[in-house]
């Protein structure tokens, strides 16, 4: 990050009321900033879920989104991907404005969603969720043809690295809970995003599990994709992210590293107290 | 395994084996398919039994249509048989008032339903479930009044065609347009454009969530559905020597047309084909045993599908062997990897149960 916007960015916060415990220049981790939300304000009717925002996520980073039930963190998700238009505010994908955009174009440029309540393709089998959301299959020329061998062996390879190859053929939708949640993760990687938003990946699984996904979203890390997360399990926020963001009532209270947001008084009453 | 289990997952596996040698030899099925269906009137089938194969075909062109849209892409369409009306009055009007050649005429039936498609489809494409049928059923509607009120169709007196040609030439035109839908078919499910489609769906807002452009793809099903309904309805206008609006836009053969689909397996290519050849059979046998009892004998098919079969012939095969591969590929995977880690946390099988802060703003 420039110092520029590392200036900008504390200017801000001091003059917004948020407590930013550590000075963006001193975190590690300081890519390009692959996302980029301004003031984003999102309102429904006299609610308004999300108040002004101001975030960033830097190329590389695992970033945590964090904040009580009804803060405005799916809001802003759903803004950020296209899914809903903010009624104030900018989104920029690299520096891009991507505001306006379609959800499909959003996608397209490079933003992957793995959504709060996992969603695959149920009716089709495994293999095939996984070439469906090949992303080279995304051009003209493709699309009337079979999946190319290169989709094969990426599907293949990453089925296995989440223990999913072994039921290639199976209907999807006849699969558990926490594997729906892993083929969906593999159908993101498989679409080769720069950004992933993940809406509470270690929702509704075990620790076992929760284990598992934390060493993938690591990996899928090292692998260049930059993650930014929403979870309400503590404990897998602060062991994974770089940064953390709080809200409360759709506004940003906080952001730090892991160890300043827990130690933060503010998030402590607004959230972390309730624990 | 308990023998009696291990017995019970034997003939699962027999089942799945089937189907999967089925599907890996789906073009050479159709290929005998095609074969035999030629033979058929050098074979000495004629008259009244031939009329009946030209039936099975007309239908088995139609509910294979339908499906693209209504099985492959989940929109269920009720005014398909408007595409078969435009191509009917194409052809007629071809035929009859410009004076053009049979094949040209039926050629044409294509893909004038397919520009009527189009325009139609920028409209109700954006509609989704019972609202999508509902305007499409509105959409035929509106083609029966269309085509009774303008003169160039004929009005409600519609068009009587002479100068056809012979019997087998029908019959071979519409073996020829079930062969070719049913090789695109059976090609496009194979395709990345096939599987997008079964994407759209399974959960659209997934797919748009991917970087997928729905509206292309369901509007290219759409125009797909439309040339080959339209092409069998130019067909049909000549081989029947009389189009109006009531034959044309026949509301009986809208609603078979999806019965077969369904009975047959919608979502697949060989499920709306062996609906149609067993329903078009059906409903001439009880015809001809039972003359005028057609329609109650159709409605009970429906129901009885509905309760006994709700995947259709084909659909509850493939969810048999679906079933099977679960027990066998989960057991197994449980036991060589760590998949059964995989599982969901005791007692919260429903995504939605067990997380107590699943829901957010």
């Amino acid at each position: 990050m420039s110092a520029e916007t590392g200036s900008e960015s504390e200017a801000d916060a001091a003059e917004s009321g948020v407590e930013t415990s550590t000075p963006d220049s001193e975190i590690e981790s300081s890519g390009d900033p692959i996302l980029r939300v301004e003031e984003l304000t999102k309102r429904f009717g006299g609610l308004t879920a999300v108040d002004h925002v101001n975030a960033e996520v830097r190329e590389g980073e695992i970033v945590g989104l964090i904040g009580p039930n009804g803060s405005g963190k799916t809001t802003l998700f759903d803004c950020v991907a296209g899914r809903q238009h903010p009624d104030e505010g900018s989104v920029f994908l690299r520096g891009e404005a991507v505001t306006e955009w379609p959800e499909h174009r959003i996608a397209g440029a490079g933003l992957g969603r793995m959504f709060q309540h996992t969603r695959i393709y149920d009716g089709m089998s495994v293999l095939r969720n996984m070439l469906v959301s090949a992303s080279e299959d995304r051009t003209v020329a493709r699309l009337f043809r079979p999946p190319s061998d290169e989709a094969r062996e990426r599907a293949e390879e990453l089925l296995k690295r989440v223990d999913l190859w072994g039921l290639r053929e199976m209907r999807a939708g006849r699969m558990s809970f926490g594997q729906q949640k892993l083929l969906e993760f593999a159908m993101l990687l498989m679409s080769d995003p720069d950004l992933l938003l993940m809406d509470e990946p270690a929702g509704g699984i075990n620790p076992s599990m929760i284990r598992r996904m934390l060493d993938y979203i690591r990996e899928a890390n090292e692998g260049g994709v930059t993650i930014f997360l929403i979870e309400h399990n503590m404990d897998v926020v602060m062991d994974v992210s770089d940064r953390v963001y709080v809200l409360a009532h759709g506004e940003k209270i906080a952001e730090g590293t892991p160890e300043d947001i827990q130690s933060n008084q503010r998030v402590v009453d607004a959230y972390l107290g309730r624990e | 395994m308990s023998g009696e289990s291990a017995k019970a997952t034997g003939s699962r596996s027999s089942l799945a084996r089937v189907l999967s040698a089925l599907s890996d030899r789906a073009w050479l099925l159709l290929g005998l398919l095609v074969a035999v269906g030629a033979m058929l009137p050098t074979a000495g089938l004629s008259g009244f039994y031939l009329t009946v194969v030209v039936q099975m075909y007309i239908f088995a062109v139609l509910a294979l249509s339908w499906d693209l849209v209504g099985g492959q892409t989940g929109y269920p369409s009720f005014g398909n048989m408007a595409f078969f009306g435009f191509g009917a009055y194409t052809t007629a009007i071809l035929l009859k008032d410009w004076g053009v050649a049979f094949f040209p005429a039926v050629l044409a039936a294509g893909p004038v339903a397919v520009v009527f498609a189009l325009v139609i489809g920028l409209a109700v494409l954006r509609l989704r479930g019972g609202y999508f049928a509902i305007a499409t059923l509105g959409v035929l509607l509106v083609s029966v009044q269309l085509s009774r009120n303008f003169e160039f169709t004929g009005g409600a007196s519609g068009k009587i065609l002479f100068d056809i040609p012979p019997e087998n030439t029908f019959y071979y035109v519409f073996l020829a347009i079930l062969a070719v839908e049913a090789a695109v078919a059976l090609y496009l499910t194979r395709t990345r454009f096939g599987y997008v489609l079964n994407a759209i769906r399974d959960d659209e807002g997934r797919a748009t969530a991917m970087g997928v452009n729905t509206t292309y793809y369901k509007t290219a099903a759409w125009m797909l559905s439309a040339l080959f309904t339209g092409w069998v309805g130019g067909a049909w206008g000549a081989f029947n020597t009389f189009v109006d609006p009531q034959t044309a836009y026949n509301l009986g053969w809208n609603v078979e047309l999806i019965t077969m689909a369904l009975i047959g397996g919608a979502g697949t290519v060989a499920g709306p084909i062996l609906g149609a050849f067993g329903l078009t059979l059906a409903i001439f046998v009880v015809d001809t045993v039972f003359p005028g009892w057609q329609l109650v004998a159709l409605g009970l098919v429906i129901i009885a599908t509905v309760l006994l079969l709700p995947d259709g012939i084909v659909g509850t095969l493939e969810e048999r062997a679906a079933a099977m591969e679960y027990y066998e590929m989960g057991g197994e995977a449980a036991a060589d990897s760590s998949a059964a880690a995989a599982d969901e946390t005791p007692g919260s099988s429903d995504p939605d149960v067990g997380d107590p802060e699943v829901s957010d703003s």
